[in-house]
């Protein structure tokens, strides 16, 4: 297995190579086996051939001096039949009579005439006409001598069988080397062929490597090859996906930016009125002091008045500057963040006549280990969702919590729910979908900010109806560092 | 040349007998066709593988030697065994024939002396005792026990002097050798001590001493243990009953006169004779004491 999973782990332009001449070498010692069996065969068949009109020649030959004992015709007779058989390659015949004693050997200082038969000669036979042992590379053969259905002798022969063996080795090699050849050359064709083949993903994988690094750029027509429809379509495919995301990701941008200035619209109009608001009372006041501005008591009061309603006008415009400054989003979160909030939401609650049940349990420190800014823009955009969602009259609720080590923050409203795909974007591990669907961009902001500071979302339904959304902020240990030393 | 009065008859000192005329006689009527229409026939030579009888080049040369001198068609009849030439000899089914000594004496009688070799310089060869050429023996007796090669039992020098020479001490080749078989050939005789075959053998001195030439690697494996006396060389004779063709005589004078010829130098370069003599039929008397020797023993 793990063997396996190495493989796997080479390139494929490199494993298919390898495959196919692993494959070719299987192919090979399969034919060689059947090539050398066949050989091997052919080969026995041949030379039990030549054995037999061995024996017979020389039985013919024999069996008159045979019958006679008569030792130098008999050497004769094996003498020059040695010279005629050279293709067997007889290496020793002997000739024994009806006794089993020799008459006469093709070696007599070997074997002399009149000499016992030594008892491996009889015993070394098998049941084919040439038995043959590999170890000495020679075969053995005999032929019992019958002349009038009286049995007068044997014929005892041992072959030279090395030049079969050597032919099989010959042909071994001849076949070892060209596999080997044809091999390396389809391992070779395998190489440059996947390389070829895969050289069009090579330019997608190219592609989309840097589109995770960027921004993801078609394939120009010039590189879609024309000949290839399969690389063709597969590009073209590409090309279409590029232009797709690259529609809805314009189409996104173009609806965060109707969000933002949605948003901004709103909460304009909540300063406008905020500013609005005090702006009669001071205007009043000043057509007081215009009039009446001598009498102490009334002047006195006037300016207090005008000094009230100045610096109601001045906090909402720091709270706004507060959240929409970059510059001031580094700073530790405080309790004056979730008043700024509070302000900054006032406007739209009281539009909507809706009350904000505001409970918020501070752990007594004026500063929590938080990123204040993004937290601040993510309670308000959980604020500004509730309220919308809430009906004219209801309730929108925060509550604000925090523990030893990590703020809760928990936005309630009396909404008819979050659909599963708008919660998706907070709380799946994946937000993508409903995000390029375009919807839900607030609760994306939320998300983003939730997921940089390594917090998390959840949502549950309230009871008696409505949604809770809660955010857990764990404290940022470095800021912790900080703040101990 | 046809007339009875052979000049050659006279020098070999053999009186016409009774016998002879009787055999003469019997054997012109058997052979009556073949007399009459000996013009016609072919003259059959026959040989005994007393010399190099597988030299088919030397038959080619003696046949169309002995051809031209002769004057007529000239068959070469070779057998396997000395008794085989011996018997058409005797018979007259051939009109002459290179044979060994042993024969020539035990058919003496029937069979006129034509002429007889000369090597170097005499008409005389020896016979051999051999043995393999890696083996340590001093002498003959060291012999005993062997596994022994004969040549032919009608052979002179491949059996009858060894055989005299065990009978002169007492012994019968089948109780001084193990085992002995014959090889109807005195080459043979060589390849068989040669192979181990055999562990000594008689043989040829003037074969063994013409192999050392012609096949040096296979005389190279055996030794001389023995040579035996100088013999008479294995003669050309014919049946007595053609004594009187005129052809026996031609085939004389051919075989005497081999060396004035181009074609009878070359047959006598490769029998490495030096030439052929008229001989007494005494020379052959030495061989006839051995037969008369082992006779005697049994």
């Amino acid at each position: 297995m793990k063997l396996l999973r190495r493989f796997r782990s080479i390139p494929v332009s490199y494993r298919v190579p390898v495959l196919v001449a692993l494959l070719m070498v299987v192919i090979s010692a399969a034919i060689s086996e059947r090539v050398l069996s066949r050989l091997s065969r052919t080969q026995e068949s041949f030379l039990n051939g030549l054995a037999e009109t061995y024996l017979d020649g020389l039985s013919s030959a024999v069996v008159p001096a045979v019958l006679r004992a008569d030792v130098w015709e008999v050497f004769d007779a094996l003498d020059r039949s040695s010279a005629s058989y050279k293709s067997l390659a007889p290496i020793e015949t002997v000739v024994t009579g009806s006794d089993g004693k020799v008459l006469a050997a093709s070696d007599p200082n070997r074997i002399a005439s009149y000499s016992e038969l030594p008892a491996d000669y009889r015993n070394r036979y098998g049941p084919g006409v040439v038995t043959i042992d590999k170890a000495s590379l020679t075969g053995f053969a005999h032929r019992d001598l019958v002349y009038q259905g009286q049995p007068i002798g044997t014929i005892h022969a041992i072959f030279d069988v090395s030049h079969l063996f050597a032919e099989r080795r010959a042909i071994l090699v001849t076949l070892l080397i060209t596999n080997g050849v044809l091999a390396a050359l389809f391992a070779l064709g395998g190489f440059v062929l996947v390389r070829q083949m895969i050289g069009p993903m090579r330019v997608l994988e190219d592609r989309m490597r840097a589109a995770a690094h960027g921004a993801a750029e078609p394939i120009p027509p010039r590189e879609i090859p024309a000949g290839d429809s399969e690389v063709a379509g597969l590009f073209r495919g590409y090309n279409a996906l590029v232009h797709a995301e690259r529609e809805r990701a314009n189409f996104a941008m173009q609806l965060a930016e109707e969000e933002k200035l949605s948003s901004l619209g709103r909460l304009a109009s909540g300063m406008a009125h905020e500013i609005n608001n005090p702006l009669g009372g001071l205007f009043n006041a000043l057509d007081t002091l215009k009039t009446h501005g001598e009498t102490p008591g009334v002047r006195d009061t006037s300016i207090s008045l005008i000094e009230r309603g100045l610096a109601g006008i001045r906090d909402v415009v720091e709270a706004a500057l507060a959240t929409y400054r970059p510059e001031r989003s580094q700073r530790p979160m405080s309790a004056a963040d979730l008043d700024d909030i509070s302000l900054l939401l006032k406007p739209e609650l009281r539009r909507k006549r809706q009350r904000l049940d505001w409970s918020v349990a501070w752990n007594g420190a004026r500063e929590l280990p938080i990123r204040g800014g993004p937290v601040r823009q993510a309670i308000l955009n959980l604020l500004l969702n509730a309220s919308a969602v809430t009906p004219e009259d209801g309730t929108v609720s925060l509550t604000a919590m925090s523990a030893d080590d990590r703020l809760h923050i928990e936005i309630g409203d009396q909404g008819c729910g979050m659909p599963p795909d708008i919660a998706g974007i907070l709380i799946d591990q994946d937000p993508g979908p409903a995000v390029r669907a375009g919807r839900g961009l607030g609760l994306w902001m939320v998300r983003r900010v939730v997921d940089d500071l390594g917090g998390r979302a959840s949502i549950a339904a309230r009871r008696g109806g409505g949604t809770a959304v809660t955010l857990t902020i764990p404290f940022d240990t470095e800021d912790v560092k900080a703040h101990a030393a | 040349m046809r007339n009875l009065g052979n000049p050659h008859r006279a020098t070999d000192g053999v009186p016409i007998t009774r016998r002879d005329l009787i055999a003469a006689a019997v054997s012109g009527a058997v052979f009556a066709p073949f007399a009459l229409g000996a013009e016609e026939e072919s003259f059959k030579f026959g040989l005994t593988p007393v010399f190099l009888s597988n030299d088919l080049e030397l038959l080619g040369h003696l046949r169309s030697y002995l051809s031209a001198r002769m004057g007529g068609r000239v068959e070469l009849v070779t057998r396997r065994t000395y008794q085989e030439i011996t018997a058409l000899l005797v018979s007259g089914q051939i009109q002459s024939a290179w044979i060994c000594g042993y024969p020539y004496v035990q058919f003496k009688a029937d069979l006129d002396l034509v002429a007889t070799p000369v090597w170097h310089g005499k008409p005389l060869y020896q016979s051999y005792l051999i043995a393999s050429a890696d083996r340590k023996v001093d002498d003959w007796t060291g012999l005993k026990g062997d596994v022994h090669a004969f040549s032919d039992p009608d052979s002179n020098s491949g059996f009858l002097v060894t055989r005299a020479l065990l009978a002169e001490n007492r012994q019968l080749p089948g109780s001084f050798f193990a085992r002995s078989f014959f090889t109807y050939g005195h080459r043979n005789v060589i390849r068989a001590v040669a192979s181990g075959l055999a562990q000594s053998g008689s043989v040829d001195g003037y074969v063994y001493d013409v192999m050392r030439e012609t096949e040096p690697d296979l005389v190279k494996q055996t030794r001389i243990v023995r040579k035996s006396e100088w013999l008479g060389f294995p003669p050309i004779a014919s049946p007595k009953s053609v004594a009187n063709d005129r052809r026996v005589k031609a085939l004389r004078q051919a075989l005497i006169s081999m060396d004035d010829d181009a074609e009878g130098r070359k047959v006598l370069a490769l029998l490495r004779l030096d030439g052929f003599v008229a001989t007494d039929p005494s020379l052959f008397d030495a061989i006839a004491a051995k037969v008369e020797t082992v006779r005697q023993f049994g």
